[in-house]
């Protein structure tokens, strides 16, 4: 088996928070949580969706850093900010493309996930992707992930010209090979209802 | 496209060598100067003054590599900036004193990390401080003692020359100042035990440290204090037992110290004041115009570095302008994360639906 | 005297519910003596895997148990945060007595437990043995649901007792015995899977069985196709291939007049009929007149929607039937689940890889605890209590005469309803929490304050335990040892990982004690749940639900058995109904038609919306355990009241409004929350609150004739946009009934 590595499936999330829950209960995160849960809009859907870092391989939060305070380490983990360097200016959390890093206004410190370094770095699971009840955050091996998923594992992104690689891979249909990023509402998905997809007022129209 | 980060030119190097050269000579001068031609220079302590000279080469070095990065050179001079500013100059001269009195001397910032960690922080940093205001300005030839000429019982205190003042040797005063590097010594070693304790035995700090960068330090700061401690007790003790052996031993370590201050986490000693300017530029951020996200219209961040990051971005070749004309770092971080999940779900609808002969 | 000692914001003031963030000894965690303890979830009846890490006889994190084969590590909000309830600030560690005006105040076990037998000895005296009833729940392990079987039966020989499964799991218990004969979910989880189209009618799979969305996920990754009936659109019905937005109630109509279409189109296994089925004909018949058209009416869908789910149904080569609540809590609950079984029976799709049928279980022995006779009208090992035959061989098993037996007694709605007549005049509960639970909660009150004499066994002070004269302080989950049955039918160990504090005790031993002082030591002198299980193996023996094969030792090395395992080499078995084999004596399933009738209350002018109710994800059931842990009140402070935007505007409610929720029983005030995604006839308001905040002052009490499960899930209520209120209840923190 090869060795592990982290699947999100934005699609598969049901908004149980477990993942927020369990963030807070790793050892180097103590009480705190670093992942992001989205509620994408609530009166519209019930879509929600986790954010964790992606632990890019050149990291943009790293490059805009004044005070050189996020390092990588040498398996590919982007570091939260290194405590002695940090002076809080949020350059980081304004600049990372999928909006990961949290300033902590209490410290006056940016904070991330790290892939529960502490969990990950000793060949174990980090804790939101062993506890997540819809697999939507997944730490497994590649060809676990090839065998059990109708999708694919893709780790291309592009920001308007920005390419951006990261560790963690996300789940795309078979076809796609990179996830190129425009501004997308609800209203603009696609779906069989135009404009509202998710309304049952309008699922239940036709009847009398 | 790999490892982007910053990449060393010659030119920049030079520039580096330039200004390392420049705090190395300023030093040096300052030397010459400050001990009135080396008059008040003590030769025994020649080696310390050189692995401090080696230290500011370094140190001059670094810091201008530091600053050659865009982000770095962008908050330096927007804080000076905004700090030397006329109209609000002498509010900002009174802030800086406050800053600098909570941020530098008492180290609230870290308190609100953790307890532990600031005890552990604080002890450590004053204890350090301490003995460095007084070791330096000795090794430089800047301050000297002498015993009185008419009197061997009193001590006299100088600076540049000037005589500061002077003591009788028994009073508190003159075991206090014999003694004030075993002070600090005491307090380094405080610090060192809090910080060794707290990083042995959390199992979070234990995942995380990295031997170089966060052991190595204490490791050197303790041998410092052990050596410099055992001076004090062959001395009073053990009537001066391999005296100059611990001497050696002990600039030995502390010469390795000096010579380690531009690299790793002692480097953050001079690192740490640049968050004194960035204070300065989150005031200035918060009381002008913010920006407004593009997506959902809600503000998420002060206009001014919002543009400052584009431009920051644009010196680091991240482009983040989108076909449409609008820029991706007009979208604020919440608004990225929902986008994120929603074209990945808007994927896997269009897949499915024309798989159903929908699309 | 069971009435509240002094006014509510005192008792909240002295025993919460407050909240707990930290977890014992800190977040800073070392691992020096430090032991993990394998055991299980207290909540769901998934009953999840999970490792509790356990330092100085305190419980003070959790890692997941990554080998245990149902959840592999994986763990609702719940679960992860589980572990908060140890070490809390608001835990029972005396035995209490109510003093008027006072509140409560610690008093001694021996104290206690003569105050409690000699209230039980006085009211069965003057009243009769069964004036003094029992209320257990289905969270309780095996051994201490066939303890208060036992302890009721034997030592106060009153037919009253019932339990909390009464609002879970009797419909659909009731319909898979009349279909099947038995009553368990037919397949083992991982037959989920492997379906071709999977069907889930009423069950918010992603907020109350979250774990069960990965087995659903991973099914479509295998190409099958969901169809989910709910008047909301869950979680798991935004990814639906067919979310059918059924009207509260109008289930039937979906189920009716899919079967109408598949025998229409020949979707029918004729042979597995044959073979293996009665009463095919009449079902038939009776599904007739169920055209897309008038289902269509029945349900309150578009009749495509219908024609559809048969189309998805029908050809699929497996398929698996999933239902819980929401069809369940009817007056005609039993109705709808058979309605929804004909047409796994229909297809022939059951006892075979992919194919099957489950029911989602609630609570956490919400299967094992309605099989080990804490059932009004239940012996141990799924016995009947009326049939001579099963009465004789557990009279046996206690060692009684079986005229000592007592008859069937009355269930939880009737039981409380005889409270409120002052037929019942004692009360001994543990494991409910009747005044949060129950419908029609201010009923349920006046009942409570009724009772000459009621006692309580509880770890925290719930709602219904403050109307107690004397609470027993008892232990949680993993203060004890024990067995549960989980969703599946898997049996499986709860292991011991603290001591109860202080001086908390096991509930096995208080309940031990009382039937020791009332005479009955003998048959009352566990030293160990071990040795209950010992005694409830034999009793099981030759019943349905035969755990006579398991000892603790094989549920140790096998991760949990599945029942029926009547020999000690049996393998268990995990997939019910193999070869068509069917429970009822006859060998066959059982079609049973099913006609729609209206809910015991519609909507009409005065109140026109329909309430439902349900859960949410990060509380559990009444909330004594959940609603005081910090992070997870934080994810849902407050109930809310959700309504369509289009019915909000009739009444000009926006959204974040406080809007009053009103039936003919009794009003809620909570915030609206105003989404598109539940129909526009309907609100829905969670039931995990107290007081002025509970969904149960609205709901109605009226049950279905056969299982007895109270009409949680449809209601007639009127809307008003309202101030915030500032009353006393109201100023309260939210986890205690406040509003913010």
């Amino acid at each position: 088996m090869s060795e592990a590595a982290f699947f999100i499936d934005y699609s598969r999330c049901i908004g149980c928070e477990a993942c927020v829950n369990a963030c807070a209960e790793c050892d180097t995160h103590r009480g705190t949580s670093m992942i992001h849960l989205e509620t994408i809009d609530r009166r519209d859907s019930v879509q929600t969706a986790p954010q964790i870092c992606m632990h890019c391989e050149d990291p943009i939060c790293a490059q805009v850093c004044p005070a050189d305070a996020i390092k990588k380490t040498p398996d590919g983990v982007v570091q939260s900010s290194l405590k002695p360097r940090c002076i809080g200016c949020s350059n980081c959390v304004l600049s990372c493309p999928f909006g990961v890093p949290k300033y902590m206004s209490g410290i006056d410190q940016m904070m991330k996930c790290d892939m529960c370094y502490d969990r990950s770095s000793v060949g174990k699971k980090p804790m939101c992707a062993t506890v997540c009840p819809s697999g939507a955050l997944t730490y497994t091996s590649m060809e676990e992930i090839q065998r059990t998923r109708q999708g694919i594992p893709v780790n291309s992104w592009k920001f308007g010209a920005e390419e951006v690689k990261t560790k963690v891979y996300v789940m795309v249909p078979r076809e796609v090979t990179r996830v190129e990023i425009g501004l997308v509402q609800i209203h603009s998905t696609p779906s069989a209802l135009p404009n509202d997809p998710y309304d049952v007022a309008l699922m239940l129209e036709g009847m009398e | 496209m790999q490892k982007r980060i910053f990449p060393t030119t010659g030119s920049d190097s030079a520039h580096a060598m330039t200004w390392g050269l420049i705090a190395a000579t300023s030093l040096v001068i300052g030397i010459f100067v400050g001990s009135r031609g080396l008059r008040d220079f003590d030769p025994a302590l020649v080696s310390y003054a050189g692995a401090c000279v080696f230290s500011a080469f370094g140190l001059g070095y670094r810091y201008a590599m530091w600053l050659r990065r865009p982000p770095t050179r962008l908050y330096w001079y927007r804080g000076w900036h905004i700090f030397l500013d006329r109209k609000h100059f002498m509010r900002n001269v009174f802030h800086l004193g406050r800053i600098f009195w909570n941020n530098i001397v008492l180290q609230r910032f870290i308190e609100r990390r953790s307890h532990k960690r600031w005890m552990a922080h604080w002890f450590l940093a004053w204890g350090c401080l301490l003995a460095g205001a007084v070791t330096f300005p000795l090794s430089f030839g800047w301050v000297r003692f002498e015993t009185s000429v008419d009197n061997q019982q009193i001590y006299r205190a100088f600076m540049f020359g000037i005589p500061l003042g002077s003591f009788r040797l028994g009073t508190w005063i003159a075991e206090l100042t014999f003694n004030i590097l075993d002070v600090a010594a005491v307090m380094v070693l405080i610090g060192v035990f809090f910080a060794l304790w707290r990083r042995g035995r959390d199992h979070g700090a234990m995942s995380v440290q990295q031997f170089s960068n966060d052991l190595t330090p204490l490791i050197m700061l303790f041998a410092i204090c052990v050596t410099g401690l055992f001076l004090t007790v062959s001395t009073h003790l053990m009537h001066g037992l391999y005296y100059i052996f611990l001497s050696q031993l002990h600039a030995i370590t502390v010469i390795l110290t000096l010579l380690c201050l531009p690299f790793g986490k002692f480097f953050h000693i001079f690192q740490r004041p640049a968050q004194l300017g960035l204070d300065f530029y989150k005031r200035a951020g918060a009381e002008g115009p913010q920006a407004k996200c593009i997506r959902c219209g809600q503000e998420y961040g002060a206009a001014l570095q919002i543009e400052d990051l584009k431009t920051v971005q644009a010196e680091l070749q991240i482009r983040f302008q989108m076909t449409d004309g609008s820029h991706y770092q007009d979208v604020c971080p919440q608004c990225r994360r929902k986008n994120l999940a929603l074209t990945q779900d808007a994927l896997w609808r269009s897949t499915d639906m024309s798989k159903r002969g929908l699309l | 005297m069971a009435k509240l000692p002094v006014e509510t914001p005192e008792l909240v003031r002295v025993f919460g519910p407050t909240l707990h963030r930290v977890p014992g000894g800190g977040w800073t965690r070392t691992t020096e003596d430090e032991k993990l303890v394998k055991t299980h979830c207290c909540f769901c009846g998934q009953q999840c895997g999970i490792q509790l890490r356990v330092q100085d006889n305190k419980v003070v994190g959790f890692e997941p148990w990554e080998d245990f084969p149902f959840n592999r590590g994986k763990l609702c909000p719940k679960g992860v945060k589980r572990y908060m309830q140890d070490e809390h600030p608001d835990r029972l560690k005396h035995p209490l007595q109510r003093v008027e005006g006072v509140g409560f105040e610690a008093i001694s076990w021996d104290f206690a437990m003569q105050r409690v037998v000699g209230e039980i000895q006085r009211i069965q005296a003057a009243y009769g043995k069964d004036a003094f009833a029992v209320l257990t729940g289905a969270s309780l392990t095996n051994e201490k649901a066939y303890l208060m079987g036992k302890f009721a039966r034997v030592a106060l020989q009153t037919a009253n007792i019932d339990y909390n499964g009464r609002l879970c799991m009797v419909s659909a218990g009731a319909a898979s015995k009349k279909i099947f004969g038995m009553d368990r979910s037919a397949n083992p989880w991982s037959d989920i899977p492997k379906a071709k189209v999977i069907l889930a009618a009423g069950a918010n799979i992603a907020e109350c069985a979250p774990i069960t969305t990965d087995y659903i996920w991973q099914a479509r990754e295998n190409g099958a196709k969901l169809i989910i009936l709910d008047p909301r659109m869950t979680p798991i019905a935004r990814n639906a291939d067919l979310f059918i937005p059924v009207r509260p109630g109008g289930d039937i109509g979906v189920f009716n007049g899919m079967l109408h279409i598949l025998i229409e189109r020949g979707w029918i296994d004729r042979k597995f009929i044959d073979e293996h089925t009665t009463g095919f004909d009449q079902l038939a018949e009776s599904v007739k007149k169920y055209t897309p058209e008038y289902s269509s009416k029945i349900a309150g869908v578009p009749s495509e929607m219908i024609v559809k789910a048969a189309e998805l149904w029908g050809p699929a080569p497996t398929s698996f039937l999933m239902h819980a609540r929401g069809i369940e809590h009817h007056t005609k609950g039993v109705d709808n689940c058979m309605a929804a079984i004909n047409l796994v029976i229909a297809t022939g799709r059951i006892g075979r890889e992919g194919c099957g049928y489950a029911m989602i279980t609630g609570q956490g022995n919400g299967q094992g605890g309605r099989e080990q006779g804490q059932k009004c009208d239940q012996l141990p090992g799924s016995r009947d209590i009326s049939n001579p035959e099963h009465r004789k061989y557990i009279a046996g098993v206690w060692g009684v005469t079986e005229e000592s037996i007592p008859q069937k007694g009355l269930s939880a709605i009737p039981l409380v309803e005889a409270i409120h007549a002052g037929k019942i005049k004692g009360l001994i509960s543990i494991c409910f929490n009747p005044m949060i639970s129950l419908p029609d909660a201010n009923f349920v009150r006046e009942a409570l304050e009724k009772l000459e004499f009621f006692t309580c066994i509880d770890f925290f002070l719930s709602e219904t335990a403050r109307y107690a004269d004397i609470v027993l302080a008892g232990s949680l989950m993993e203060e004890d040892e024990g067995t549960t049955t989980n969703v599946e039918g898997r049996v499986i160990r709860h292991r011991k990982a603290v001591t109860p504090p202080a001086e908390a005790r096991e509930d096995w031993k208080i309940i031990c004690e009382i039937a020791g002082r009332l005479g009955y030591a003998e048959k009352f002198n566990y030293v160990s749940p071990k040795e209950m299980f010992e005694e409830l193996r034999v009793a099981s023996k030759g019943g349905v639900s035969d755990y006579y094969g398991m000892t603790w030792e094989r549920l140790d090395e096998t991760n949990g058995l599945f029942w029926p395992c009547p020999e000690l080499g049996h393998p268990g078995t995990p997939r019910l109904y193999e070869n068509g084999k069917f429970g009822h004596p006859d060998g066959k399933a059982h079609f049973i038609p099913v006609e729609w009738r209206p809910s015991d209350e519609m909507p009409d002018e005065e109140y026109p919306v329909i309430l439902t109710t349900g859960r949410v994800v990060s509380q559990f059931l009444s909330g004594t355990q959940t609603r005081r842990i910090g992070a997870l009140v934080d994810q849902a402070s407050q109930p809310f009241c959700e309504i369509h935007p289009r019915l909000a505007e009739k009444y000009g409610i926006s959204d974040g409004d406080f809007v009053k929720v009103e039936s003919r029983r009794g009003n809620v005030v909570v915030h609206a929350k105003v989404v598109k995604t539940i129909r526009p006839d309907t609100v829905f308001v969670p039931y995990h609150w107290p007081l002025d905040r509970s969904a149960n002052n609205c709901t109605n009490r009226a049950i279905d004739p056969v299982s007895n499960i109270p009409e949680f899930k449809i209601c007639a209520v009127r809307l008003s946009k309202v101030d915030q209120p500032t009353d006393a209840i109201a100023m309260l923190e939210v986890q205690a009934g406040g509003v913010r």
